[in-house]
């Protein structure tokens, strides 16, 4: 049926264009035609032999494949295509899901093709192994996220990564204010939110690259990688915002007092950076101190108040506030360069708290009047 | 004469430039009120404002005592909100919104579980409220709005979107709760039904202004 392959698999690719043609370029825009099959012959080889190569290759299959499941579900989550729902429920059941299986293989088709040639390559090399894992490896990925789309179907209002599980949280843990933002991350953003911490983390990795390549391991240096994961998080801000805007003005008529409704503030931006403190922990490996840590954690964390709090002006919109991030990213690591860090942190946090105390119920959404 | 229970003096409010509400004065004593007005006339804006939902100008006293600006967090605990189409969160449940509102508002849970009971919110307030429909959606809202010990209750539309054995409970409930001394203001496009309720008065909403008719 047309119809499902127009909604599916035409849609991917039509909002997948520029990953596609960003894809295209790197396999085969940036090696010379005349090499291009010796540049491919030589990768497949590359992780056919080596196992590491092989687990990366294939991570990066399954992120593909993730993309396409999370593609999937966001459309069936979405009113438009809610039709599906009473159409593909009264299919039969083989029918149905020879259909998912159809719509799952077009969409994954362009890894699948690779993946074939890859393994006909290792068989043809006697990397018997690494082609039967490539084999094995492309098969699960068509087949296992029909389960997904199943459950989806059948249980509309379950959330993709968080079935039964969620279920069992709704049962015996009352969500505190300070996770809803995350809960709404988690359950209708996902990609979102990994992509941030996937970016974030990568972010960190090359602070520490470039810390042990010049074998200069300072603080001010780690600041400098922070700074730049605050930046990454600050887009998540405005969303924090809408989000409260949208679905949280019925907390405005609860008793709660500004001191509170500060702390979930706070709590929530602390909880943000936690595995960014974990990474840089563990990559520092012991060669900076707690201290260090704690201070680069703290001004991270400082810098994200104080960009979400500004957003408590109503006139501050996405343009606006990131020439303000800028500035005051600028400024902070002018200070942070010129040792200064804590009359920075101090300064942030005062101003934070001046703000939030003075906007927050005065706070109202902005609505541009004609 | 007894003291009122909501006094509102020079309360204004503008979207930006735009007034929508300017109030001289009003007082209301204790009793259940209807309020009326054309769409538009700006109904929900004034229960908002009162609700502390939107900031606004002048001043708000419940109980001659608590004052909006003064006691923010005393005043939101004698006056309860439920709006005409209640938004939340697609993720929480019925129980995440109860316990919250247990939590900040106070008061005794066990009237709101029964009440839950009677209005049939217990059979889903384990789901989030992405699989509620809106009549359910509703229920819950009206049953978060008698939570505490709230000194008025605003009700935004609250006949429309439920069943009519719910309606029936709700009459019930806000006779209750008015025989135990809580007020109410209610929005409404039909009236009231005087066999239900006894009507304290009617407030008409119109050219921004509230009067007591």
């Amino acid at each position: 049926m047309g119809i499902f392959r127009r909604i599916f698999t035409g849609r991917f690719y039509v909002e997948n264009t520029g990953f596609f043609l960003v894809l295209f370029y790197f396999l085969f825009g940036i090696v010379n035609a005349s090499n291009l099959l010796y540049y491919h012959m030589g990768l497949m080889i590359g992780f056919l032999s080596s196992w590491s190569f092989l687990i990366l290759v294939l991570a990066l299959w399954l992120l593909y494949n993730l993309r396409i499941t999370g593609f999937v579900i966001k459309t069936l989550e979405q009113p438009q295509y809610s039709f599906l729902y009473s159409t593909m429920t009264c299919m039969d059941d083989q029918e149905r899901r020879g259909r998912w299986l159809r719509l799952q293989f077009q969409m994954y088709l362009p890894v699948f093709v690779y993946g074939l040639i890859a393994a006909v390559v290792g068989i043809f090399r006697h990397y018997y192994l690494a082609a039967t894992i490539i084999l094995v490896f492309n098969i699960v990925m068509c087949i296992w996220p029909i389960r997904f789309y199943e459950k989806k179907l059948w249980q509309p209002d379950v959330f993709f990564f968080m079935t039964r599980f969620s279920r069992w949280l709704d049962r015996h843990f009352v969500k505190p204010p300070v996770l809803y933002f995350y809960y709404e991350l988690f359950t209708a953003f996902p990609r979102k939110i990994f992509t941030t911490k996937l970016w974030s983390a990568g972010v960190l990795w090359l602070t520490f690259f470039l810390m042990h390549q010049s074998d200069f391991l300072d603080l001010r240096a780690l600041q400098l990688g922070m700074i730049a994961c605050v930046l990454l998080h600050t887009q998540l801000m405005i969303h924090h915002r809408a989000f409260e805007e949208i679905y949280l003005p019925f907390m405005s008529n609860l008793p709660i007092s500004t001191l509170r409704s500060y702390s979930r503030v706070i709590g929530f931006y602390v909880l943000l950076l936690v595995p960014e403190i974990i990474i840089i922990f563990f990559q520092s490996n012991g060669r900076f101190s707690t201290t260090a840590i704690g201070t680069a954690a703290i001004t991270g964390m400082t810098m994200l108040l104080l960009f979400r709090v500004l957003l408590y002006f109503p006139r501050m919109n996405a343009e606006v506030h990131l020439r303000w991030i800028l500035v005051i990213a600028f400024v902070v690591l002018f200070m942070i360069l010129g040792g200064a860090v804590w009359y920075a942190v101090a300064g942030m946090q005062l101003v934070s708290a001046l703000i939030f105390f003075k906007q927050f119920r005065e706070y109202e959404p902005w609505i541009d009047i004609e | 004469m007894s003291d009122p229970v909501i006094s509102l003096q020079q309360v204004r409010k503008h979207y930006q430039d735009v007034p929508v509400l300017d109030i001289p004065q009003l007082e209301l004593n204790a009793g259940i009120y209807w309020l009326k007005g054309e769409n538009g006339a700006g109904k929900t804006t004034c229960m908002k404002v009162m609700a502390g939902l939107l900031p606004f100008q002048g001043d708000i006293t419940i109980n001659n005592t608590v004052n909006a600006r003064q006691h923010p967090v005393q005043f939101r605990r004698l006056i309860n909100y439920a709006e005409a189409e209640p938004l939340y969160p697609a993720f929480l449940t019925g129980r995440d919104l109860l316990q919250l509102y247990f939590r900040t508002k106070g008061g005794p849970q066990e009237p709101i579980l029964e009440l839950a009971e009677r209005m049939g919110v217990d059979n889903f307030v384990n789901n989030p409220v992405s699989s509620y429909s809106s009549g359910m959606l509703k229920k819950l809202s009206l049953l978060l709005a008698f939570a505490g010990n709230p000194a008025i209750i605003l009700l935004d539309e609250p006949l429309i979107t439920i069943d009519t054995r719910t309606l029936a409970i709700l009459y019930d409930v806000i006779r209750t709760w008015s025989q135990s001394g809580a007020s109410f203001l209610i929005t409404s496009h039909q009236p009231l039904d005087t066999n239900e309720l006894t009507v304290a008065g009617t407030l008409t909403i119109a050219n921004r202004n509230i009067t007591l008719n």
